[in-house]
């Protein structure tokens, strides 16, 4: 079989049905089915043997192209033909599999994770439940991927299906994010909310007092949940207080005296050089060819490791670790780094990473039952069911530097970019978390109008809110007042034009009209908000009666001039 | 009972419901949706609640079951009443447009706050008008199911605009309203923003179809400009039935949007509201009769091109 499309914009279904069919490849074997589906063409694919890397098909490139980075900072983005695509060399050691599943793959060449678009195109695959899709591209060909680093299969099995879109990208990337869901089954049970932050304020230097401080000035923001951030725990891998903070069961009933859900971090599958874990259960962690602890990434001013999420020892203690903050009183966990649990490497289950990952959030899933999970540093795909919010983007900072480098690092710009470019996995696959809105007007380099478009971006494509902002600052309270209020009216319905010009147009609809977002250019930034004005203005009033049964009454605010 | 049951023979879902059995017909004492009856208490302006006889219930009792033949699932979803005024005597040819428009925004929250119910499909927003098509009280009022699943005759609208869709690049439903404005012929009503139409494939003798001009998929997406000039358009319509044989017309009135909880249809299915009338003349009516429910083949009467016709000329103060 032929596996090669000359011009994947003009498939028909001779040149399809052609790729399908049987294969030997090395260590086993591979069959394609192709079917027919609204748009395109379903890819099904079996293997059986012991399965590597594998080419599906491969295409030749268009110029343009939308790429997508595997985890939740690295980079959506459009490239040309010259991007010019190597990982700095001096960051390779400390980013690790932070940037790739397959860092040896990645550094030297432009791939994309999932799914690569272009204008009138899509190629993704609707799940990563065991191997890794992503593809290969080089200035001439396109190679649709699927990495199943070597797992054996006895009998046929399915593995990740691809699906061939045609049409335009931007309506292409909703439908697709779709299949995607339906494929995995996904039922958005958990609302969107609004809530405070304390790491873009403090990062590390955060204790008690000010998380005291800070609760105390939020009454009247709206806030649904009030989450603390790295900075509270022993060490990475040692989640219990530091000296800084009371104990978990203070800080949980604290916050939830104001009335917020109490949330709190960790980086559940990383585990520091210098903690307990490291030291006193090595054979927890994942091994190296050679049979040593491998360092997933650098951070801290420490090597990190990652959890061997398939070790029934680190199983447990892992489900222990997520009751016990239950049963502390958190019902909001960010879950970040997440990335460490699927890097490369020996565990006690021999699996793939993907289903290592997997193994390791289904526990965490498991344990806090219908708590709101955000994933942070997470591989997209492999996380879709398990977790309620996702961070689709870099950090943010108090900054706005479009010059700085594309790769992931803190940047409100970058971190922005990638919330228009991630728009469409919003409300489908999970909660876009845009990260934090950083509305103090002293202690940041944001002005006016970047604070402005950042925060109406977040709100018009219905992402989760956060506010990360010491509260006894300058803070923009019109703004947040102004977001606040077209918040109350809902659930939006939401559309992004020009994902491959960088020319976004959003139109969000909700109870209150169709309102507009056009960005010109994001770099400087300069966009044009438009809200539709409300003719009618209607007050919904909630009333549950005895026999159970709800009473929604709308009554007029205000006639109509 | 209240379960619903899966056809093998035809593929759609039936939903048995014992509870529906007790629904009133036309009750002669207090009209229950005026204040002092049997729902309210307190004047009000417009009101959705629960319906007290759900053919879908949020709390549905589980269903087990593993036979493949006679499948049964839970019957969870939403019945709701959709009260328009507190008017008794109004109905939506009387109502003002103000009234109307109110009407559409509460249509716009009930269909996103279901759709946040991960277990709504569909949601179906509906009016049955006069006793002929088995409306059992007169107040101005509708009703919306949200379903657990796509309906029969929603799925045979999505399969055939997907269709048309793939075989055209673009949505059908713009080529028809494109067509009908350049034809005019059946064109009972138009504003900037929607035409009223007797459609080319009405099945009803005074069909009537709402079709908003630029693509949306739904109610909400229509700006306050074009919510507006809708409940211009709804009232229109529904006074030139009433004008038409000089009498309250019966319809049923049904809104088409895309399923909830996929999207994968945004881009081919264009929201519009059917009017389906059972009146062919003053004093006779089309029944829905074995041809059209055995066969789902309809025989319509009237030629929609002279139904729009009639239509057209009956004046109503705009």
């Amino acid at each position: 079989m032929s596996t090669f499309f000359a011009n994947i914009n003009e498939l028909n279904e001779f040149d399809v049905f052609k790729r399908a069919g049987y294969r030997i490849v090395e260590g086993g074997e591979i069959l394609v089915r192709v079917e027919r589906i609204h748009l395109g063409y379903l890819f099904r694919t079996f293997v059986k043997g012991v399965i590597q890397d594998v080419v599906l098909f491969e295409f030749q490139r268009p110029a343009e192209i939308f790429v997508n980075n595997w985890q939740s900072w690295g980079p959506a983005r459009v490239v040309g033909k010259d991007f010019p695509f190597s990982f700095p060399i001096e960051l390779r050691k400390k980013f690790g599999y932070s940037a790739s599943i397959m860092p040896e793959v990645y550094f030297d060449n432009l791939i994309s994770d999932y799914f690569m678009g272009s204008d009138k195109f899509l190629i993704g695959a609707l799940s990563s439940r065991i191997g890794h899709p992503y593809l290969l591209i080089d200035p001439e060909t396109v190679k649709v991927k699927l990495n199943l680093f070597g797992r054996h299969f006895a009998d046929w099995t399915e593995v990740e299906k691809f699906v061939v879109l045609k049409g335009e990208i931007d309506w292409l990337l909703p439908y697709y994010a779709d299949l995607v869901a339906k494929e995995n089954g996904v039922e958005l049970k958990a609302k969107n909310f609004v809530g405070w932050s304390s790491w873009y304020q403090y990062f590390l230097d955060f204790d008690y007092q000010k998380m005291m401080a800070d609760l105390d000035k939020s009454k009247c923001l709206g806030y649904q949940v009030f989450q603390i951030d790295d900075g509270w725990e022993r060490d990475i891998g040692d989640w219990e207080p530091n000296e800084k903070f009371p104990a978990l069961t203070r800080i949980a009933s604290d916050i939830r005296s104001y009335g917020y859900v109490p949330g709190i971090w960790l980086a559940p599958f990383s585990v520091s050089e210098t903690s307990s874990i490291s030291k006193n259960h090595s054979d927890w962690l994942v091994k190296d060819e050679n049979g040593n602890p491998k360092v997933a990434y650098q951070n801290w001013n420490k090597n990190i490791y990652a959890l061997d999420t398939t070790n029934p020892e680190a199983k447990e203690w892992l489900r222990t670790l997520f009751l016990n903050l239950k049963d502390a009183g958190f019902g909001y966990f960010k879950i970040d780094f997440l990335f460490a649990g699927a890097i490369q490497g020996k565990r006690h289950d021999n699996c793939t990473p993907v289903e290592a990952y997997i193994q390791g959030l289904k526990i965490i899933r498991e344990a806090v039952g219908d708590s709101f999970v955000l994933g942070c540093g997470a591989p997209l795909w492999p996380s879709i069911g398990f977790v309620d919010g996702m961070r689709i983007g870099a950090d943010t900072a108090p900054f706005w530097d479009p010059n700085g480098p594309d790769i992931g690092y803190p940047n409100a710009y970058y971190a922005l970019r990638n919330v228009f470019t991630r728009w469409f996995m919003n409300g489908v696959l999970w909660w876009n978390d845009p990260d934090c809105l950083l509305l103090r007007c002293e202690d940041t380099q944001l002005n006016d109008s970047q604070r402005q478009l950042y925060a109406f971006t977040s709100l018009l494509l219905d992402n989760i809110l956060v506010q990360s902002d010491n509260l006894s600052y300058k803070i923009d309270h019109d703004l947040w007042k102004r977001i606040m209020t077209i918040r109350s009216y809902g659930k939006r319905m939401v559309n992004l034009k020009g994902l491959m010009d960088g020319q976004y147009e959003i139109t969000s609809a909700g109870v209150d009209g169709v309102h507009k977002l056009l960005v010109k250019d994001l770099k400087i930034p300069t966009f044009r908000i438009e809200l539709d004005e409300e003719r009618v203005k209607l007050v919904k009033k909630i009333e549950k009666r005895s026999d159970g049964r709800t009473f929604n009454y709308y009554e007029e605010r205000e006639k109509l001039e | 009972m209240l379960e619903r049951r899966y056809n093998i023979l035809t593929g759609e879902w039936v939903i048995v419901s014992a509870f529906t059995q007790q629904r009133p017909t036309n009750p002669t004492a207090e009209c229950p949706l005026c204040v002092g009856g049997a729902e309210f208490s307190e004047p009000y302006d417009l009101c959705s609640f629960d319906n007290r006889f759900p053919s879908l219930r949020i709390d549905a009792p589980e269903v087990i079951s593993d036979d493949e033949l006679y499948a049964k699932e839970r019957a969870q979803g939403k019945c709701e009443v959709v009260v328009y005024t507190i008017e008794h005597e109004s109905a939506m040819s009387l109502m003002p447009v103000h009234q109307i428009e109110k009407l559409i925004k509460m249509w716009a929250d009930r269909y996103l706050e279901l759709s946040t119910l991960p277990f709504v499909k569909y949601v179906f927003i509906f009016e049955n008008r006069g006793a002929q098509v088995g409306a059992t009280l007169p107040h101005p009022h509708g009703q919306l199911y949200a379903f657990p699943f796509i309906p029969k005759r929603i799925e045979a609208k999505l399969t055939a605009q997907a269709r048309y869709f793939d075989e055209h690049g673009n949505c059908a439903l713009c080529d028809v309203v494109k067509r009908e404005i350049r034809n005019g012929e059946r064109i009972v009503y138009e504003n900037e923003s929607f035409i009223a139409l007797v459609p080319f494939y009405a099945r009803w003798p005074y069909e009537v179809h709402v079709y908003p001009k630029r693509h949306v998929s739904s109610i909400v997406e229509l700006n306050n400009e074009e919510r507006h000039l809708l409940s211009k358009t709804l009232k229109v319509v529904t006074m030139k039935y009433d004008l038409l044989f000089q009498q309250a017309f019966p319809y049923m009135m049904m809104l088409f949007q895309a399923p909830v909880n996929d999207i994968r249809y945004w881009h081919a299915f264009h929201f519009h509201i059917e009017f389906n009338p059972v009146k062919r003349d003053k004093d006779k009516i089309k029944w829905m009769a074995s041809v059209e429910t055995g066969t789902w083949a309809f025989i319509n009467p009237k030629i929609p091109e002279e139904a729009a016709r009639e239509l057209r000329a009956v004046e109503v103060l705009k």
